[in-house]
């Protein structure tokens, strides 16, 4: 019986693990794993017994995968890591997002530079899925402040989301055969095209599986002042689609800012949706108050949510894969920080409370109960 | 001619545990090449799939930078010690 809650941290001097029962009153911490090397992504693979899964971006000697299957009390490399092919000319520089692929054993991980690798067996080989690697696009594609990075792998079925930064949203309707740019109503500020078919810095997109035509993003916003070429762009960070990513249109309105990393949906509910404005130019909390914010009926309306976080003075930043949310019935937020605070937010956000206030910066954060 | 490639202590474990290999190479490149035959998981530590080497990755032979020789193209002589160091850096 699934009776204990896991969470991975991904910091930038490595993987934490915190354990706790459901009741998420105290979680015992472990790690660091991968000690002194940053972790950018990691994976709570839970189709078959628990494996626990990090990148461990190693600026010495290379990008490492890091498997657990003891619930994180220690971690193996795999034998391999993503490796691009003899003859591209690209090299590996970081692992942003590790996923579960389609069977009980797949797996798949964005890479930077913005590429799609799958393995087969649990971490222990790769292949570059071309489709994607060697879409026509993908020599055009710049990197963003954090690298030409593909960080979003949503599933549904043979549709495949994928977000990089930048190069927008692309979909497979095959299983990842062939991938077209979708970014129809997706804006970007920092071209002079303000709705290019591609190359937008999309931050994080989520989807919930009871809606799968509906998918929220975080967009790179705080372009609504702008007065260069092609004009203010106001709302464009933050957008929802209702066909499958085909077309997106602004939710922002409401938002004290259009411009955040991460973005989270209610697991037991499609119209429940999360996100943790920031300020366009320092990217950290709005005049220092920090907030996640909340909406009901998928981004019509948005309710700050902020009872037990500082009322002043604080200027993190939340990165785009350091926001999750258990899957129990009153699920629990949690969100890391650049800061090196983890934060819990029980009943779906109402109550805040930090856990652990002196981790190295995180750059993500994985819940699971197993 | 037989050189001998200096590992450091977090890479032993990519060759068996071995503090040191002997290696038949004229340049660096020829035996950094010898390393990936033979020992392919210790090369992926030190050069990416593009065949450089990894940019906190310094190399040396005896006690020269590769930079201050001829790079990948210095030639070695019986005797040389090529030396895989992690570069100073961190943050």
């Amino acid at each position: 019986m699934a009776d204990r809650v896991v969470l991975c941290i991904g910091t930038k001097k490595g993987l934490f693990v915190a354990e706790g029962a459901k009741a998420r009153g105290r979680f015992e911490l472990r790690g660091p794993f991968g000690s002194g090397v940053a972790v950018y992504a990691a994976l709570i693979d839970n189709r078959r017994s628990p494996r626990l899964y990090a990148s461990s971006c190693n600026a010495f000697f290379g990008m490492k995968v890091l498997r657990s299957t003891d619930l994180g009390r220690k971690f193996k490399e795999t034998k391999a890591a993503p490796t691009f092919p003899e003859g591209d000319g690209r090299a590996l520089a970081n692992i942003w997002s590790l996923e579960t692929g389609g069977d009980s054993r797949d797996l798949l991980c964005g890479v930077e530079p913005a590429s799609l690798f799958r393995s087969d067996n649990g971490g222990d080989s790769w292949e570059m899925v071309p489709g994607i690697s060697q879409h026509q696009h993908s020599r055009d594609w710049q990197p963003g402040n954090g690298g030409l990075c593909l960080h979003t792998i949503l599933r549904d079925g043979n549709r495949i989301h994928l977000g990089i930064s930048t190069g927008g949203h692309y979909l497979s309707e095959d299983g990842g055969e062939t991938f077209t740019a979708a970014n129809q109503g997706v804006g970007a500020g920092f071209v002079p095209d303000p709705y290019p078919e591609f190359g937008q810095c999309v931050h994080k997109i989520a989807g919930h599986k009871d809606a799968p035509g509906r998918l929220y993003m975080q967009n790179h916003g705080g372009w609504a002042e702008w007065d260069g070429p092609g004009g203010p762009r106001p709302g464009i960070g933050v957008l929802r689609s209702d066909d499958h990513g085909k077309t997106w249109y602004s939710i922002a309105d409401g938002l004290p800012s259009d411009f955040g990393f991460p973005i989270a949906v209610h697991p037991h509910n499609p119209d429940v949706v999360y996100v943790i404005p920031a300020e366009p130019m320092t990217r950290a909390c709005p005049q220092g108050k920090p907030a996640v914010w909340r909406s009901e009926n998928g981004g019509g309306k948005w309710k700050r949510l902020d009872r037990g976080m500082p009322k002043k003075d604080s200027y993190f930043t939340v990165l785009r894969d350091a926001l999750t949310v258990d899957e129990l019935k009153s699920p629990a937020l949690y969100f890391g920080t650049t800061t090196g605070q983890l934060w819990i937010g029980r009943d779906g956000g109402e109550q805040w409370d930090c856990l652990f206030d002196s981790l190295p910066p995180i750059h993500c954060v994985k819940a699971a109960v197993v | 001619m037989t050189i001998l490639v200096q590992i450091p202590p977090v890479l032993r474990y990519e060759c068996g545990g071995a503090r040191e290999l002997a290696v038949a190479a004229a340049t660096v490149r020829a035996a950094l090449l010898q390393l990936k035959r033979d020992y392919p998981d210790l090369y992926r530590n030190v050069c990416d799939e593009t065949g450089a080497v990894r940019r906190h990755v310094n190399l040396f032979v005896n006690n020269s930078f590769l930079y201050q020789r001829d790079g990948l193209d210095t030639e070695l002589v019986s005797g040389d010690v090529l030396h895989i160091m992690p570069a100073v850096s961190g943050g």
